[in-house]
């Protein structure tokens, strides 16, 4: 690895003028050079194949040595007894007391309560949907899960907003803190979910305390990121204007940054919301319990009916936090006028990845999707406010409300249904009420195995086109993968990434790679960057065409909002539930999943990209006479460029995600080593499989990272 | 005049360089190279070059030139919203650059307002909350200071409108909100900058008129930035012309049409139409025979153009007379020059008028 970055430097300088006229080419020949005179060396030093075991260090001994150190002394040791072990038992008790708490309001109390708060920050409809969402919950048989996915999220996010906000507002005001932090918060924004569990249950063991803090770790970063981009983003002219009125420093922060950046904050709350759901569902596997858990039980043995039973609560809950939390940003966007609307549409805020894309996407998402709702609400705010006095009083009550009477009245309500619920002595879901679907859906999914699976006429089987994906697919480019010797993954890796963007994350890329063999775990990590590649080349190819589609017509984009909408705020573990119906447990469902899972977010930012095309482009393409097909081809794809290098760089970070949590569903390498840490409490194969997950997403994330990123 | 009230502002040789190391640069040698000379030299740029002026109680003080002239951080080296390199700025006879961070915040929240280009209103707030802004952080009272801004709402003409926010308002609008919040805190002295640049034309004129209104209304101290020549000669009581930093000519609107200091002035009033500026005083010569004893009379203070229209209708010279003296006349010859541009044999008088 030194020899490659050594032999760049003198190239480099020689080669300045001719880097300068054809950046990719001398790129490429500089890399030949480099490859030249290296690879002869390192093949007669340690031959071709797969990656060489004098390179390898394994750490699972020692690993095994320290986790058994902390299974022994975690009742001991004074770190633990006084440090993890408090913390422990605070989030315990949190989580403990929000589920009792919610208990004790009983279904009644709570589905009133999540009604009058939708309807407080959102609307009618919004209140109406969540009705409807809990009643399902408590129909499906779900309600004692659903209180305890509610309770750990409660605790979750109450905490990742802390965190988060205090992160951000310290990377928001300190342009030495940003610059630590951000990479950081960037890097953590792209790891796939699964990779987070592992350390935590290293040193918590099993069981809820763990999960809540895996979920506050990766929910918190989206927080902190839009924090600081929301203070660091503040009109420069309104701070120069508050300062030259004398404002102090602390003045200027409450009055004139945090308002001004009061949509990115209710942005970051959405986004955190949404993954630490999509994160609190995953974390069935450590012990979070709740409706995560259920699928989880459901999914190992198969059992569809069931796994879809806890699924379909999951998706209620995730469409109804975040129609209610966008629309509180909505309001807040629209009452801040054209300055703030950037927190407009923040339920286009994909759930699953990186707010790289969120953000952008969801400023143009409200922007189209929801304005004539915003433009609304933010006229009847502006009234109500404009009024001031007693005559405006109704309509700052309805809209406005910051009074405690709102609230008053509102917790009253929530009271009074709780007791009413209690009087009729139904606290939880009365058993009477519920419908099981497990039966039926389970004799449908048999039907599909029957009748589906194989046999259809000309279009085969549903397991038919598993086996052909993976025999014709999955198996030939993982056999690829793992016959190529090492060091031209690495060379391709660097090629790659230097190609499209600089050497920096090139670098990266390739030590990322170099750590993985460097773990032991190389031909396993091939197997699910095969899985990655297979279904990220079918992502592309659907989102990238569908985008276009849609791009080209209106009406098939009308159509297509809601189902993306819903698509994209689906927590990635939903997604293994229908693909192990249709085509069974193993890697081709596990593609299939991720592909359904990064096919929206594709299709979302290839259309916007495309529409984003400069109009007088185009206009003087058509004017030239130019097909559709030409206009496509020479002029929006062109121009679009940095959306689908964007589009690419999403698919990638949203597949593996899926991919390694695949591993549940008999997808096999890292996801399953894994799980089976996990399972048969074999902490160091589970970490080091998390750290090669870790790795992987890094040298993906690194090698489709375009230059200027934010262009 | 000058004698009669001390300057509110006081500036002398005042520098901004910005850069690495830029307090070297003020006085060294390196400050007379070109500016891309020195930014390759040393990685500065200098915005402002030794610069004094003083602005007088109750006059317009205009400060012109084109964009990259360092007019806009002139004036924000005033209340240091931009930290000088270099030089002296005093107000009221008190030193600026010596404050410490409470004395300035009182300087910027009782003595010195500002209204900006892009209005630097807060989206979030009503136009009452914008325009209270200035005194909730003083810490005036809720109703007190809602009532002050209710009264500034009202001195703008926006009477009626206190409810909207500022995405709701035009942008002429929005810069009455910007002009209310500055006149909210009462200030001894109202800071332009660029203040109707980014307003349509029609719009513009209006706010002139408004700020020329206010200036009669109110006598308040104002200073004035803009790249726009004429706003300028219409505002203006005095006017610093700016190039490269540095203040190339300072005088009034007649000196700096009637008699530019140098090449680029002469250049940049080319266009400006001279009888509408220029005075008689200006363009009259010293008279001759009888000239002195008969025809009507004009005071010295008159505009050509109105000169133009006596001249025409007598058909002879006509007598500048300042309390019953006569100063000299004007005739056909001597206002066509103006018009034409033609330098003038300026007598005694108008010299005396530039000094």
């Amino acid at each position: 690895m030194s020899s490659v970055s050594t032999a760049v430097r003198p190239f480099g300088g020689s080669l300045r003028e001719l880097v300068a006229r054809r950046r990719g080419l001398a790129k490429l020949v500089l890399l030949a050079v480099v490859a030249a005179v290296v690879v002869p060396l390192v093949n007669s030093r340690w031959g071709s194949g797969s990656w060489p075991a004098a390179l390898t260090v394994d750490p699972s001994g020692s690993l095994g040595k320290a986790s058994n150190w902390i299974i022994d002394n975690r009742d001991s040791s004074p770190v633990f007894l006084y440090f993890f072990g408090y913390v422990s038992y605070g989030v315990g008790y949190a989580v403990r007391g929000v589920y009792l708490v919610l208990l004790a309001l009983g279904w009644t109390g709570v589905t009133a309560a999540a009604t009058l708060l939708a309807w407080r920050f959102a609307r009618l409809r919004v209140a109406l949907t969540a009705l409807v969402s809990l009643a399902a919950c408590g129909a499906l048989g779900m309600w004692v899960p659903t209180v305890q996915t509610l309770a750990l999220m409660v605790v979750a996010v109450v905490a990742s907003v802390a965190v988060g906000a205090v992160l951000g507002l310290a990377a928001g005001l300190s342009e030495r803190m940003f610059r630590v932090l951000r990479p950081v918060l960037d890097t953590m924004q792209v790891l796939p979910a699964f990779a987070y569990l592992l350390p935590f249950v290293w040193i918590f063991g099993i069981g809820v305390p763990p999960a809540v803090l895996a979920t506050v770790v990766y929910a918190a970063p989206p927080m902190a990121r839009l924090t600081a981009l929301g203070l660091r983003g503040a009109d420069s002219g309104v701070l120069e204007a508050v300062t030259s009125l004398g404002a102090t420093a602390r003045q200027r922060l409450f009055t004139a940054r945090l308002p001004l950046a009061r949509g990115q904050l209710l942005l970051g709350v959405n986004q955190t919301i949404m993954m630490a759901l999509s994160m609190a569902v995953i974390a069935s596997v450590i012990g979070a319990g709740g409706l995560g858990d259920r699928v989880y039980q459901a999914l190992s043995t198969v059992d569809v009916g069931n796994a879809l039973a806890a699924g379909v609560p999951i998706v209620l809950l995730a469409v109804v936090l975040d129609r209610t939390t966008a629309a509180a940003g909505e309001r807040v966007g629209a009452g801040g006028g054209a300055g703030v609307g950037s927190g407009g549409g923040a339920s286009a805020g994909g759930s699953g990845g990186a707010s790289g894309s969120g953000s952008g996407e969801g400023a143009s998402g409200g922007a189209s999707g929801s304005g004539s709702g915003g433009g609304a609400s933010g006229r009847a705010s502006g009234r109500a406010s404009g009024g001031g006095g007693s005559a405006g009083g109704l309509r700052v009550w309805r809209v406005f409300g910051r009074g405690w009477v709102v609230w008053g009245a509102l917790a009253g309500l929530v009271a009074g249904c709780a007791v009413l619920g209690r009087a009729f002595d139904s606290a939880s879901w009365p058993g009477s009420w519920t419908v099981s679907i497990a039966a039926p859906v389970n004799s449908v999914v048999n039907w599909i195995t029957g009748h589906l699976n194989s046999g259809v006429p000309v279009i085969g089987g549903t397991a038919d086109w598993a086996a052909g994906f993976t025999t014709w697919v999955l198996d030939p480019v993982r056999d690829g993968l793992q016959g190529l010797p090492w060091w031209s993954v690495l060379l391709v890796v660097g090629a790659l990434a230097w190609l499209i963007g600089t050497w920096r994350t090139a670098l990266t890329a390739v030590l990322a790679m170099a750590a993985i063999g460097v773990l032991g775990v190389w031909s396993v990590s091939l197997d699910t960057l095969s899985q990655v590649l297979a279904a990220l080349a079918v992502t592309l190819v659907v989102g990238v065409g569908v985008g276009i589609a849609a791009a080209r017509s209106r009406r098939f984009e009308a159509l297509l909002r809601p189902v993306l909408d819903v698509f994209q705020t689906m927590p990635q573990f939903v997604y293994l539930i229908p693909v192990v119906a249709l085509f069974g447990a193993g890697r081709a469902a596990g593609a299939a999943a991720a592909v359904a899972y990064a096919v929206p977010a594709v299709v979302r930012i290839t259309t916007q990209g495309l529409r984003e095309v400069d109009p007088a482009a185009m206009e003087a393409a058509r004017s030239l006479g130019a097909t559709g097909g030409q206009q496509v081809r020479q002029v929006q794809l062109p121009l679009a460029r940095p959306a689908l290098l964007l589009a690419v760089n999403q698919a990638v970070v949203l597949v593996l995600a899926v991919v390694v949590i695949a591993g549940m569903i008999g997808g096999g390498a890292l996801g399953y080593n894994v799980v089976f840490g996990l399972a048969q409490g074999d902490l160091a194969t589970g970490l080091i499989g998390g750290t090669a997950i870790v790795c992987l997403g890094l040298m993906l994330d690194r090698v489709t990272q375009p230059v200027g990123k934010g262009r | 005049m000058s004698a009669v009230t001390s300057p509110v502002f006081a500036v002398r040789d005042l520098w901004k360089v910005f850069g690495p190391k830029a307090d070297r640069i003020p006085g060294s040698p390196e400050a007379d190279l070109s500016a891309e000379e020195l930014r390759q030299r040393t990685g500065c740029t200098v915005a402002v070059r030794d610069v004094s002026f003083d602005v007088r109680k109750g006059e317009v003080f205009v400060v012109m030139g084109l964009s990259g002239s360092g007019k806009s951080t002139l004036v924000r080296c005033l209340t240091r919203l931009i930290e000088p390199t270099s030089g002296e700025i005093a107000i009221d006879g008190e030193d600026v650059r010596g404050m410490d961070a409470g004395r300035l915040r009182e300087l910027r929240r009782h003595r010195a307002a500002m209204v900006f280009q892009h209005f630097g209103l807060l989206p979030h707030r009503t136009v009452l909350d914008n325009v209270a802004y200035g005194l909730e952080i003083q810490g005036t009272g809720k109703a007190q200071r809602r009532a002050k801004a209710a009264e500034m709402v009202e001195k703008v003409g926006l009477a009626g409108l206190e409810g909207r926010r500022p995405g709701q308002l035009s942008g002429g609008q929005q810069q009455r909100v910007g002009l209310a919040r500055a006149l909210a805190v009462d200030p001894e002295v109202l800071l332009f900058d660029e203040p109707f640049s980014a307003l349509d034309p029609l719009i513009r004129r209006d706010m002139q008129e408004e700020v020329v209104r206010l200036h009669r209304e109110e006598g308040r101290t104002m200073v004035f930035i803009t790249h726009d020549l004429s706003e300028a000669l219409r505002l203006g009581d005095r006017i610093a012309l700016m190039r490269g930093g540095r203040i190339v000519q300072c005088g009034t609107p007649e000196e700096i049409v009637g008699a530019p200091a140098d090449e680029y002035v002469r250049d940049f009033v080319r266009d400006v139409p001279r009888e509408q500026v220029l005075t008689v005083r200006r363009a009259m010569r010293p008279a001759v025979g009888g000239e002195a004893e008969t025809g009507p009379a004009l005071s010295p203070g008159t505009l050509c153009s109105d000169a133009i229209e006596a001249v025409a209708r007598t058909g002879g010279p006509v007598r500048v007379v300042e309390g019953g003296r006569c100063l000299g006349v004007v005739d056909h010859q001597a206002l066509l020059s103006v018009v034409a541009g033609v330098s003038v044999a300026s007598g005694p008088a108008a010299e005396k008028a530039v000094a």
